[in-house]
């Protein structure tokens, strides 16, 4: 007997919309669809018809709160090369920094998200404690914790002053600290590791076929990394190498579990590269154009295209622009952010899993779409509603009944 | 296979192509390059199957991209190739020009199954139709969005007074 079971539209593992319906033998996923239209804001829309270019970066702040600097990046790389403006190193490096402290609040938040959906709380409230401290950084050179505004076609917005300096190498000794300790926590504790070994595991052919990027694709053994392949900003000075989980473990499965391992290694891998680029920072301007209304005049007389990439922390971000002379929006603008192509992989993951795995391989490519809150059960043709809470409850029962 | 060659390869197969280049690092500079080729609509499998054969490794697809040019509708399938390898990546994209009287595609999906999110919203958001393609229902567009309505579009197709666009939605669909 079959019964499909729809996760969404409004999700337990993240909170935004997205609707992933399982269809279940007993306890067995046998299959898996996912319907991506809940909740769509338009944003291609407003800034080809209704933004101008420096809107618009603004704009792409808010596709992702917490890739928030992601989005601008690929925007604004990509006009820099349409438009052929040229940036200052100071903000080369600056844009450096931004990235690595991004990807270490984003991978800290990720893993505070798995251990809830492990029913793991004390550990959740462990590791988002841990984050604050980047957050707090963030605060101090951005003046906001998210959203920060600090991008700009030609350099960024805001400096990195001396007095931030000392701050920020305290943050990164005390990451240094606890990565130890998170490393402890994660991958060594029994019951974490029965709930993600060999769980979710997408094979390395699979992740090459199903064009996986980021942190899931690498967990399958994919070397693949944009920092790495094509690097951008002042990447190419850092020689990045893709974390590939072999690395510490010396094997790689393409679970769950692996998924975890990569970003952890990545926190530690964005501390040493924030590091180097405090020591190497060039000194000089961090804007090539401050005036906007010449800026905006300079893009408007602009023609071409150019497609802008960046490796956010859930993998490769990518945007293709267009712009047309004498046009007051950019002609053309196609987001793609990671998780658009990752939840391809969710099928593969999922397949002969339990439901109560469900949250956390679904979490374990760390989605970030806008989210579910109930789940309805058929069964017999009549419709049984689950909360968030209720399928929460499972996924810890089945934590629990590990344990014993 | 490194960019230059990859273009060499297009070129003598009859397709124009040519190569775009922005340079990117501070002490060590790098250029990041992309690879653009003009392909006929009819040709577009062709172009693809050509990629995965001439490439050492499985091309990654990253996305579709499309373009309201009047006359026609233009499409933009970007790939990235030589990935895995220290500055060897190269962005690889098919342009393909397709005129608004006849707006129909064959899917590559058959042959690059990571392409079907983004067909479904070509299809949904350009009003392209793509034949061949598996699974044919929205993708980011909710369900009762109206017909022949193409949000990309910059012709009498495009939403019109788009912020009102959901004021007739009451709770309960009544």
């Amino acid at each position: 007997m079959k019964y499909e079971i729809p996760v969404g539209p409004i999700h337990p593992a993240l909170k935004e919309p997205i609707m992933i319906k399982c269809t279940i033998e007993g306890e067995r996923i046998v299959d898996v669809d996912v319907i991506a239209s809940q909740n769509h804001r338009g944003v291609e829309w407003i800034g080809m018809n209704r933004n101008n270019p420096v809107q618009s970066i603004y704009l792409a702040e808010r596709i992702c709160g917490i890739c928030n600097f992601c989005h601008p990046a690929c925007l604004v790389m990509a006009v820099e090369e349409i438009a052929g403006i040229e940036v200052p190193e100071r903000a080369e490096y600056i844009r450096v920094i931004q990235s690595e402290l991004e990807r270490i609040h984003s991978h800290l938040l990720w893993a505070g998200v798995a251990a809830h959906e492990l029913g793991f709380d004390s550990l959740l409230h462990y590791v988002w404690a841990v984050r604050e401290k980047v957050m707090d950084i963030l605060e101090l050179i951005n003046g906001n914790r998210v959203t920060k505004a600090i991008m700009m076609y030609g350099g960024v917005r805001r400096d990195i002053k001396e007095e931030h300096i000392p701050k920020i190498r305290e943050m990164l000794d005390y990451y240094k600290q606890a990565f130890n300790k998170l490393a402890k926590l994660f991958l060594e504790d029994k019951t974490i590791k029965m709930r993600t070994r060999e769980i979710g595991i997408l094979p390395y052919e699979e992740a090459i076929k199903l064009a996986a990027v980021g942190p899931t694709t690498r967990a399958s053994g994919v070397k693949k990394d944009v920092r790495q392949d094509m690097p951008y900003f002042a990447y190419p000075d850092f020689d990045v190498k893709a974390i590939t989980p072999d690395i510490l473990t010396g094997e790689t499965i393409g679970d769950t579990y692996d998924r975890i391992v990569v970003r952890l290694l990545e926190v530690k891998q964005s501390i040493e590269i924030i590091e180097q680029a405090l020591d190497n920072m060039p000194s000089g301007e961090i804007l090539a154009e401050p005036k906007i209304i010449k800026l905006i005049n300079q893009i408007k007389k602009a023609e071409g295209e150019a497609i802008g990439r960046h490796e956010a922390p859930r993998g490769e971000d990518i945007h293709y622009v267009k712009l047309k002379a004498g046009f007051e929006y950019l002609y053309a603008w196609k987001v793609r952010a990671p998780t658009y192509i990752n939840i391809l992989s969710w099928r593969t993951m999922l397949m002969d899993m339990q439901i109560a795995d469900i949250p956390i391989v679904a979490a374990s490519i760390d989605p970030c779409l806008s989210c579910t809150n109930r789940v309805t059960i058929v069964r017999d043709g009549k419709e049984e509603i689950l909360t968030a809470d209720d399928l929460h409850r499972l996924s810890v029962q089945k934590t629990r009944r590990l344990l014993r | 296979m490194n960019a230059e060659e990859m273009m060499q390869k297009f070129q003598e197969a009859g397709y124009e192509a040519w190569l775009q280049e922005r340079e990117a690092g501070v002490r060590k500079k790098v250029k990041k390059k992309s690879l653009w080729i003009k392909v006929d609509k009819e040709k577009i499998r062709e172009a693809v199957e050509s990629l995965m054969e001439w490439s050492e490794e499985y091309p990654h697809f990253s996305i579709i991209s499309a373009s309201d040019e009047g006359e026609n509708v233009e499409l933009n399938y970007h790939f990235a190739l030589g990935y895995g390898k220290q500055l060897e990546e190269f962005a690889v994209t098919f342009k393909v020009s397709i005129p608004k009287s006849d707006l129909v595609i064959k899917s590559i999906t058959p042959l690059v199954p990571a392409a079907i999110y983004s067909e479904r919203e070509i299809r949904e958001m350009m009003g392209v139709e793509i034949d061949e393609l598996p699974d044919k229902r929205h993708m980011f567009l909710t369900k009762d969005f109206p017909d022949g309505v193409y949000p990309w579009r910059r012709d009498e197709t495009a939403p019109k007074e788009t912020n009102k666009l959901y004021e007739t939605w009451t709770e309960g669909g009544k």
